[in-house]
C-alpha cells in the first residue's frame, strides 16, 4: 500500500512514518464516511456529534498530515522555519479550534445543521478547515500549549456530557431522550479517552517536561 | 505584532461562529430559537384542512377567522402515553381556568393531532377522556400530509418516530390570534403566561367580519 516502509531514504532516526499516500487515503476515507453514511449517521444525536463530526475533523487532519508529509519528502533542508508564522505556537489556530469544537455541543448547532443550509455548509466546510489547522498547530505548540487547550476542551465536553445527561427535557427537537443520553455519555467517555490517548502519545515529551 | 493580529482574528472568528450558532449568545436550542423568533416575527399560518371530533372538516384558517377567539394550540396523537397526557392535563388545567374567569368568548383551546392514524373517533374519545368543554376545547386532526407537513414546518414542530410506535415531538402552548397568526409560543411550565398573553391578544381590537369583542370585563363575571 505504501511505498515509504521499503525506502530507506527516507526518515532516518525516527523509524517508519507513513507517506502521503497513506494519510491522503486516510482523509478521503473519513470524508468518505462521512458524507457517504450521512443519513444513517445524522440519525442519532450521539452519531451526528461523535462519529460524523470526528470524520469530518479528520478529514482535515489527515489531509494536512498528507500534505505535510508531501512537502516534506520534497523539501531536502529540514529545520527551515515554515513560512506560514501567523500561527506562532498553534495558539491562534487551537483557539479557534477549540471555539468551534465548543460551537458544536451546542444542541442548536446539531439541531440547524439538519434545517438550515447555512449551517450545514459550516459543518461540512469549516470542520475539515479545522481538522487541517489543528495538525498545523498542533505541530507548532509545545507540550504546555497542547495540554492547556486539550484540558480546556476535555471539562468543557465532561460537563456538557453531564448536562446531556441530566436533562429531563430533550435539547434537539430533531433527537430522542435516549440518545440524547447516549450523546451525553459519549462525550464524558471523550473528555477521557482523549486525555489518555494524549499522554500515551506523547509521554516522552510530557515525561522531560516533568523532569526538566 | 504578527501574533497579537492572528490571535485576535482567530478569537473573532471563533466567537462569531459561536455568536451565529447561538443566535447572537441568546438561545442554545433550535427550541428556544423557534420561541424568540416567534415571538419577534408573528407567523402567518397556511391553509390545512383539519378533521374535527364530530367528523367534519374545515379549513383551520377559514375557522379561526369564523371564531374570532385566541387559540391556545397544542399538538398531540391520541396514542401517546406520555408527553402528550401531562400536556393534556395542563390544558385542562387551562380550560378550568378559561371558564372560571369567563374568558371562553375571548379564548378558546385546540389540541391538533400530528397522526393520521387518528380518526374522527380517536378524537372524539380523547376528548371524553381530557373533560373537554366541547364550546372551549377542540380537537383537531390534519386531513391531508402535504398540508400537516407545512403546517408543522410553520409552527416549528418536529416529529421524530420512537420505538412502540411512539412520537417525540417538541410540546408547547402556541398562542394563535383570529387572523391565523401565530404570535407567541410559550412552556408547557407556562401556561398561565400562555394565558396572559392570549387574553392580552385578544383585548386588541379584531380585524373586520370577525366577531366583536366581548364588552363584560372578565372580573365582573361569576
Amino acid at each position: 500500500m505504501n511505498t515509504s516502509m521499503t525506502d530507506p531514504s527516507r526518515d532516518v532516526g525516527a523509524g517508519w512514518r507513513p507517506g502521503a499516500p497513506v494519510w491522503c487515503t486516510l482523509a478521503l476515507a473519513c470524508l468518505a464516511l462521512a458524507l457517504g453514511l450521512r443519513v444513517r449517521l445524522e440519525a442519532l444525536m450521539s452519531l451526528h456529534m461523535l462519529v460524523q463530526i470526528p470524520l469530518l475533523v479528520g478529514a482535515g487532519l489527515f489531509a494536512e498530515q498528507g500534505w505535510h508529509a508531501a512537502r516534506r519528502a520534497r523539501a531536502a533542508a529540514p529545520g527551515a522555519r515554515p513560512a506560514w508564522s501567523y500561527n506562532e505556537y498553534g495558539v491562534p489556530g487551537l483557539l479557534l479550534v477549540s471555539l468551534v469544537g465548543a460551537g458544536w455541543m451546542i444542541p442548536k448547532a446539531l439541531d440547524d445543521a439538519l434545517t438550515d443550509w447555512r449551517v450545514a455548509a459550516f459543518k461540512y466546510l469549516g470542520l475539515p478547515v479545522c481538522g487541517w489547522l489543528l495538525r498545523v498547530s498542533l505541530r507548532r505548540a509545545n507540550v504546555v500549549i497542547k495540554l492547556f487547550f486539550l484540558g480546556n476542551f476535555c471539562w468543557m465536553g465532561a460537563i456538557v456530557g453531564m448536562t446531556y445527561l441530566d436533562q429531563p427535557i430533550r435539547l434537539c427537537n430533531a433527537y430522542l431522550q435516549d440518545d440524547q443520553d447516549w450523546a451525553g455519555r459519549g462525550l464524558i467517555a471523550l473528555a477521557i479517552v482523549l486525555p489518555s490517548c494524549w499522554l500515551l502519545a506523547e509521554l516522552k515529551p510530557v515525561w522531560r517536561f516533568l523532569n526538566r | 505584532m504578527r501574533w497579537v493580529f492572528a490571535l485576535v482574528l482567530a478569537l473573532a472568528a471563533g466567537v462569531g461562529a459561536l455568536y451565529g450558532l447561538s443566535d447572537g449568545f441568546t438561545v442554545l436550542t433550535a427550541e428556544a430559537a423557534r420561541r424568540q423568533d416567534v415571538a419577534a416575527h408573528p407567523r402567518a399560518i397556511p391553509t390545512a384542512q383539519v378533521l374535527a371530533g364530530d367528523g367534519h372538516s374545515v379549513d383551520l384558517r377559514r375557522d379561526l377567522r369564523r371564531d374570532g377567539r385566541v387559540a391556545i394550540v397544542n399538538f398531540f396523537y391520541t396514542r401517546c402515553l406520555s408527553l402528550c397526557l401531562a400536556q393534556g392535563s395542563l390544558t385542562e388545567r387551562l380550560q378550568q381556568a378559561i371558564s372560571a374567569r369567563g374568558l371562553q368568548d375571548r379564548i378558546r383551546l385546540i389540541s391538533l393531532s400530528f397522526d393520521p392514524r387518528d380518526h374522527a373517533p380517536d378524537l372524539a374519545r380523547y376528548a371524553v377522556r381530557m373533560g373537554a368543554d366541547p364550546a372551549i376545547w377542540q380537537f383537531l386532526s390534519f386531513a391531508q400530509p402535504g398540508q400537516r407537513d407545512a403546517a408543522l414546518a410553520l409552527f416549528g414542530i418536529t416529529v421524530v418516530p420512537a420505538p412502540l410506535g411512539e412520537f417525540e415531538h417538541n410540546a408547547a402552548f402556541h398562542v394563535v390570534t383570529p387572523d391565523g397568526r401565530l404570535a407567541r409560543v410559550f412552556d408547557l411550565d407556562e401556561p398561565g403566561l400562555a394565558l396572559e398573553a392570549a387574553v392580552s391578544l385578544s383585548g386588541q381590537p379584531l380585524a373586520a367580519g370577525t366577531r366583536p369583542p366581548d364588552t363584560m370585563p372578565p372580573e365582573a363575571r361569576p
